[in-house]
């Protein structure tokens, strides 16, 4: 039994519609994905699931054939693990369905729904939850077509035709690019970190990533150690600065302080003990922390936070204007996605039609049969086929040439109107010729 | 004395050029591509070329123009191995052109009417000028393109050098080990123009000494001061990069002479 549209459902909460104290909640640990996706699949009307759980989302995909059970099934069982009221959830709650919910699912994949619009990991957390479905057995033939020939294309084709991830847009990668035009490998450098904030954290841990050795120093040395320890680097006196900036080749400066903690003359005895080696300032402190005139020091590439904030803003917008184009391949995708679905009906639909109308018209036929004789009764047959041939003629051609995105799928017409209840449901969208072949079937037979 | 093989190849390097311009100024890495590949087919050919000149008896080191000529190749050839190994293609809208200037000015030149009979020394010294000439201009190449890179960062101009730019401590370590290179063999090729010089034995007042002795001392001069200075001093970056430019500089003006005086 298959049902005419696409039975695909959607429940879940993002940062958009619900705050992280919410989110947190939701959230399932990777070790209980397992049980999490047995437990919906045991829901009453859900067939398959899919649960997307990152910091900025938990969505619950499921196939389902009756949608208003299983809609309130999963909120039940969201509302359970947040230990709150189902109306308190419901607030945060969106669902989609059908279209909509795939269309939803396009998106999400695309990195269009995202906090940052276009960041990359996003594509990887949906494969990572589809692969669990699909290890625990949980994600059947709906799923499937829509993940994998769906929402994965799509965001492949959103990756190679928009430049929607070229650029970074945070501060703290953008001040790692910088650095990347001045030194070709982190793996032998020395970042040192003065003061201590959010950004330098985000900053210096990008770059350890690259391979480059970090060193703390503070004022204070107890908050130094502190960082130290977390960021796995070691400490620098405060009171030897000059000798710790020297040893650096990156400097990423956000101290408190209302003056410039490495002025012109500490800099330029740096760079004399530097004996002209390249150095790299990045000051995200607000004062700031470098005496601008550095900068224009042979060899001393500064950069402050307007710098890199500049450089965040238009990247940013340059991003908001490949999500348009973006956007737009997702409509066109969804688009073909929808129609090949309805169009794999068409071939099971034009049958049972058949099946009813053709059967209907012999069992009136055959109620003619008392006291004919063989030649009559043919005639009688063959008279109510081929009336009811001919009254198939016009719906069966007008279901070829349907176009569900005229608004109104005539096969969910037909199928309501008919009461039809289909033999096989198509399990691929594999190729369009296959439903088209199963169509040709229909038809002659 | 042009061939339908150098048109082929001048074709080539003219092409690419275009190229790699239109890649510094916008486009894609695939321009990037074509423009290597046309490179590489214009390497082939002008070697190609040279062969068949060898062949007939026109070594690169026969004339003024064959040096030029092969001077011309040595950049293209370099330039397309370093760009394999090194995100150079910003370098490339700077080192083809200039390969493409040297050929056609070799080739559109009307061959020497006689070539001065000259032994084998004055044939290893116009082999040692080509070959340091070379690696010089390929050094000049990373250091021009060093100090526009340099400008663009402190200019706070950053799109384009996030996009294309080579980072500046590979750009000052590669013109560095170019410099290191070309200094030994453009010093040999000093001594043994003196000492063909001396042979020859046209030069017996000062007034017979020749503005391009002096360029070549002076680029000499310039290299010299570039390498003790980068050890003595940590002199590096902008300044090395003019010192470069300046060195190299004279020994444009020494080819220029020897062009001048024979050729034109």
């Amino acid at each position: 039994m298959a049902n005419s549209s696409i039975d695909l459902l959607l429940v879940g909460v993002s940062h958009k519609t619900a705050p992280v104290g919410v989110r947190e909640r939701l959230a399932v640990e990777p070790d209980a994905v397992d049980a999490a996706l047995a437990e919906l699949t045991a829901l009453p009307g859900v067939r398959e699931a899919v649960m997307v759980s990152t910091c900025n989302r938990v969505e619950l995909y499921v196939a389902s054939e009756d949608a208003d059970r299983a809609a309130t099934s999963l909120a039940d069982v969201l509302a359970r693990r947040a230990a709150v009221g189902v109306a308190e959830l419901e607030e945060h709650l969106y669902q989609h369905r059908d279209a909509a919910a795939v269309r939803h699912l396009f998106r999400v994949a695309a990195s269009l729904d995202s906090l940052v619009v276009g960041e990359p990991q996003i594509l990887g957390q949906v494969k990572q939850a589809y692969d669990n479905a699909v290890r625990c057995g949980t994600a059947g033939a709906t799923l499937r077509a829509c993940f994998e020939e769906g929402a994965f294309r799509v965001a492949r084709r959103v990756r190679r035709e928009t430049a929607i991830a070229k650029n970074p847009v945070s501060v703290s990668s953008v001040a790692v690019d910088l650095a990347r035009q001045v030194f070709s490998d982190f793996s032998k450098r020395h970042v040192l970190v003065v003061g201590a904030g959010k950004m330098s954290e985000l900053a210096a841990r990008n770059l350890r990533q690259h391979g480059a050795t970090l060193t703390v120093t503070n004022r204070t040395r107890a908050r130094a150690e502190d960082l130290a320890t977390r960021f796995g680097a070691s400490v620098a006196d405060w009171s030897d600065l000059a000798g710790a900036v020297a040893a650096a080749d990156i400097v990423i400066a956000s101290t408190g302080a209302q003056r410039p903690v490495l002025t012109l003359e500490l800099i330029k005895d740096v760079r004399r003990l530097r004996r002209g080696k390249p150095l790299c300032l990045l000051d995200i402190a607000v004062p700031r922390d470098v005496d601008p005139q550095a900068g224009k020091l042979d060899g001393i590439y500064l950069f402050d936070i307007d710098d890199l904030q500049k450089q965040a803003n238009e990247h940013r917008a340059e991003r908001a204007e490949e999500a348009e184009e973006a956007e737009t391949l997702v409509a066109e995708e969804h688009g073909r996605f929808v129609k090949r679905w309805r169009s794999r009906q068409l071939g099971p639909t034009v049958s049972a039609l058949r099946t009813h109308i053709l059967g209907i018209a012999q069992a009136e036929a055959q109620r003619l049969f008392g006291g004919m004789g063989e030649r009559e009764k043919k005639a009688a047959l063959d008279l109510a086929d081929s009336i009811a041939k001919k009254i198939l003629h016009l719906p069966q051609m007008a279901l070829r040439d349907d176009d569900p995105d005229e608004g109104v799928s005539l096969v969910v017409a037909v199928q309501r109107l008919f009461a039809l209840e289909l033999q096989e449901p198509a399990v691929s969208l594999a190729r369009d010729d296959v439903s088209r072949a199963a169509g040709k079937k229909a038809a002659g037979s | 004395m042009a061939t339908t093989l150098t048109w082929h190849e001048i074709g080539a390097y003219a092409i690419a050029s275009v190229l790699y311009l239109a890649h510094l100024i916008r486009l894609h890495k695939s321009v990037e591509n074509a423009a290597r590949i046309l490179l590489g087919i214009g390497v082939v050919l002008h070697l190609a070329d040279i062969g068949v000149r060898c062949y007939q008896g026109v070594t690169p080191v026969s004339s003024t123009v064959e040096a030029m000529s092969f001077v011309s190749f040595l950049v293209a050839a370099g330039f397309l191995l370093a760009s394999l190994r090194y995100r150079l293609a910003a370098a490339g809208a700077f080192a083809v052109p200039a390969s493409l200037v040297l050929l056609v000015l070799a080739r559109i030149a009307p061959s020497p009417p006689t070539t001065p009979q000259m032994g084998s020394l004055g044939q290893a010294h116009i082999l040692l000028a080509t070959l340091g000439v070379a690696v010089f201009a390929f050094a000049a190449v990373l250091a021009l393109l060093y100090l526009f890179q340099d400008r663009q960062l402190k200019r706070k101009k950053f799109e384009r050098v996030m996009e294309k730019g080579t980072p500046l401590d590979t750009l000052d370590r590669l013109a560095h080990r170019c410099v290191s290179i070309g200094f030994p063999v453009f010093t040999l090729a000093i001594v043994t123009g003196a000492l063909w010089v001396a042979r020859l034995g046209i030069v017996h007042h000062p007034e017979d000494l020749r503005p391009e002795y002096l360029f070549a001392v002076g680029a000499w001069v310039a290299f010299a001061v570039l390498l003790v200075a980068r050890i003595g001093a940590g002199w590096r970056g902008r300044r090395a990069a003019w010192l470069t430019l300046g060195g190299f500089g004279g020994t444009v003006l020494v080819v220029g002479a020897y062009f001048l005086r024979y050729v034109a």
